[in-house]
C-alpha cells in the first residue's frame, strides 16, 4: 500500500554465537588438535518470520519481555543489521533514538558535538547551522554549550543528544524505551515536542515494555515473543486490560 | 526529499549509491575535522608534530648516506626524500587502518550511516596531515636541487592513483582485521621488509638485473620510481610502468570494495 511508511516481511535474524571465542591464527591452528581450544558456534534465532505494516502517522509499539528480540527489530528497521531473511523498507528520514549522543567525543564542545552527531543522520552543516539555536534552546545547555562534552553530567549529555534528534524533523522516529530524558520538568517536555511531531505526521515506532509509556503515545502494537509475534491490536480506551495479561 | 532504504539480506549495504555518499560529505568533513583536532589536542606543537617523523627519518638517512656509506649519487637528498615522503603516506595509512572498524564500534553499532565512510575518512585524515609534508617538500625541492617543469603536471594523475591505492589497501586490512587480529602485528614487520625492499634510499639501478624485475612487482617499488622519475629524473614516467601502477591500483581497489561490501554488514554484528 502507499501509505505504509515501514513494511517488514516474514523478517528472521538469526545470530551466531561464539563459545570461546578465538580470534588468533595460533588459536584457530592448536583447536584442529586440542578440543579445549576449538571455537564452539552455535545458532540463535533473535526472530522468526515477523511481518508488519506501519501506516505514515501512526504509531506502533514493540511489546515483549527481555530478549523477546525488539531491539534486534528496531536495529534491522533502523538499518544497522542486516535480517538473515526478509525484507524491510523504510521511506522517509529515520531518526532512530536507540542511543543518546552516539558518536559524542568527550574532548570536543558541545557546539562540535551537535554537528558530528547531526551529520551522522546525514544532515548538511549548513542545515544544522539553520536549526542551531533552536537545539541549544531545548536542551537548555546554551551556558555550556562552548564547553567541552566531557564536563557534562549524564542529564545534560541526555538532554543534548535528544534535542538535536527531535530536531532533525525525522519522519519516522524508532525509540528504544528513551522518549523522554533528564528531571520531571524536562520529561514533560520531550513528552510534549514527541506529541507535537506526532500531530505533524510523524510515524513512531516505540520499543518498551513499560505500559504507561506505551499508552501515552502508541495506537497499536505488536507483542514478540521469543523472536515471533504473538499477538497484534490496536490500543484503545476500550481494551487497556491487555495489560494485566 | 523521501529516500525509500531496503534492508534485506541481498541488499548492498555497505557501498550505497553515490548520492547517498555525496550527501554524507559533511559527515566525512566532520569525521576528519574531529580526529585531526583530537590527535593534537593539548599539544603546544599541534599537528607539527605529524611532520617531526618523516623529518627525522629523513634527517637520520641523510647523515648516514653523506657521511658513514657516502653516496656518488647526484643530488642524492632529493631522491631519497622523494621516496621517503611517499612512503611516510602509505606507511601511515597502512599501519592504522587495520583498527579503524574496531575503533568506531560505537558509530557503527548504533546507528545507519554509509560505512564506506569509515576508510574513507581515515585516509583523508592521513592525507590532509600528509599534504603538510608534501608541502614542506614542495618547498625545499628546489633547494635540493629539482627542476619546476611541465612534469610535474602529471603529479596530480599519479597522486590520486596512488591515493586510490592506499584506500584499497585500507579497506582491505580494516575488513580481514576484525577476524585475524595477528595481521596487525603481520603488517608491521612486513612495513620494515617492504621499506628496504623498496627502492627508497638507494638506486633500482644498483640492484643485479635478475632482481631488479622481481622488485618491480611490488606496487610500492612501483610508484617509487614513478615519483623519482617525475621529481628527481625530471622525466615523464614510462608507459608499462604507468600501465601496471593503474592495474595494481584497480585490483586493489576493486578487492577492497568487494570485501568491504561483503563483510562489513555481518563484521558490525561482532564489533
Amino acid at each position: 500500500m502507499k501509505d505504509d511508511v515501514i513494511v517488514v516481511d516474514q523478517v528472521s535474524k538469526s545470530f551466531k554465537l561464539h563459545h570461546n571465542r578465538v580470534e588468533s591464527l595460533k588459536g584457530r591452528f592448536v583447536g584442529i588438535f586440542k578440543h579445549r581450544w576449538r571455537q564452539k558456534t552455535e545458532s540463535f534465532h533473535a526472530l522468526e518470520n515477523v511481518s508488519f505494516r506501519v501506516r505514515r502517522g501512526d504509531s506502533l509499539a514493540l511489546m515483549g519481555s527481555n530478549g523477546s528480540g525488539k531491539s534486534t527489530l528496531l536495529q534491522i528497521i533502523a538499518g544497522i543489521l542486516r535480517p538473515s531473511n526478509g525484507w524491510v523498507q523504510v521511506q522517509g528520514r529515520v531518526a532512530p533514538l536507540i542511543e543518546l549522543g552516539v558518536g559524542f567525543h568527550p574532548e570536543l564542545t558541545g557546539e562540535e558535538n551537535i554537528y558530528l552527531n547531526a551529520s551522522l543522520y546525514g544532515f548538511r552543516n549548513r542545515e544544522i547551522r539553520a536549526r542551531f539555536s533552536k537545539i541549544v534552546e531545548f536542551s537548555e545547555l546554551s551556558h555550556f554549550i562552548d564547553t567541552p562534552v566531557k564536563n557534562y553530567s549524564s542529564g545534560m549529555y541526555m538532554r543534548l543528544g535528544f534535542s538535536i534528534a527531535v530536531h532533525l524533523d525525522p519522519e519516522v522516529l524508532l525509540a528504544d524505551e528513551i522518549l523522554a530524558v533528564g528531571d520531571a520538568a524536562f520529561q514533560d517536555k520531550c513528552h510534549a515536542k514527541v506529541a507535537d511531531m506526532q500531530q505533524e505526521g510523524m510515524t513512531l515506532i516505540l520499543v518498551s515494555h513499560n505500559f504507561d509509556q506505551v499508552s501515552k503515545y502508541c495506537t497499536k502494537f505488536v507483542r514478540l515473543d521469543k523472536g515471533q509475534v504473538v499477538e497484534t491490536g490496536t490500543l484503545g480506551k476500550q481494551n487497556q486490560g491487555w495489560a494485566a495479561k | 526529499m523521501t529516500d525509500i532504504v531496503e534492508n534485506s539480506r541481498t541488499s548492498t549495504g555497505a557501498i550505497s549509491s553515490l548520492s547517498t555518499l555525496w550527501r554524507y560529505r559533511d559527515l566525512v568533513r566532520n569525521l576528519v575535522a574531529k580526529e585531526i583536532k583530537v590527535r593534537y589536542m593539548g599539544a603546544a606543537l599541534g599537528f607539527i608534530w605529524s611532520l617531526v617523523n618523516p623529518l627525522v627519518v629523513t634527517l637520520m638517512y641523510l647523515v648516514i648516506f653523506t657521511y658513514v656509506f657516502p653516496s656518488m649519487q647526484p643530488h642524492y637528498a632529493l631522491f631519497m626524500v622523494t621516496g621517503i615522503v611517499h612512503w611516510t603516506l602509505f606507511n601511515q595509512v597502512t599501519s592504522q587502518s587495520c583498527e579503524i572498524l574496531v575503533q568506531n564500534a560505537g558509530l557503527l553499532k548504533k546507528i545507519y550511516f554509509p560505512r564506506l565512510l569509515v576508510p574513507l575518512s581515515s585516509v583523508l585524515v592521513n592525507l590532509t596531515l600528509w599534504s603538510a609534508a608534501l608541502a614542506v617538500y614542495l618547498v625545499f625541492f628546489p633547494l635540493l636541487g629539482g627542476h619546476f617543469s611541465w612534469v610535474l603536471l602529471t603529479y596530480p594523475f599519479y597522486l590520486l592513483l596512488f591515493f586510490l591505492f592506499v584506500w584499497g589497501v585500507g579497506m582491505i586490512l580494516a575488513t580481514l582485521y576484525v577476524d585475524f587480529r595477528d595481521i596487525k602485528h603481520l603488517v608491521e614487520v612486513s612495513l620494515q621488509v617492504l621499506f628496504w625492499a623498496t627502492p627508497i634510499i638507494y638506486q633500482l639501478d644498483r640492484v643485479p638485473v635478475q632482481f631488479r624485475h622481481v622488485l618491480l612487482l611490488s606496487p610500492l617499488a612501483e610508484f617509487t620510481v614513478v615519483f623519482q622519475s617525475i621529481f628527481y629524473d625530471n622525466r615523464v614516467p614510462s608507459l608499462t610502468i604507468t600501465i601496471a601502477f593503474m592495474m595494481w591500483t584497480m585490483a586493489v581497489v576493486i578487492v577492497g570494495l568487494w570485501l568491504f561490501n561483503k563483510r562489513v554488514p555481518e563484521l558490525v554484528e561482532r564489533l
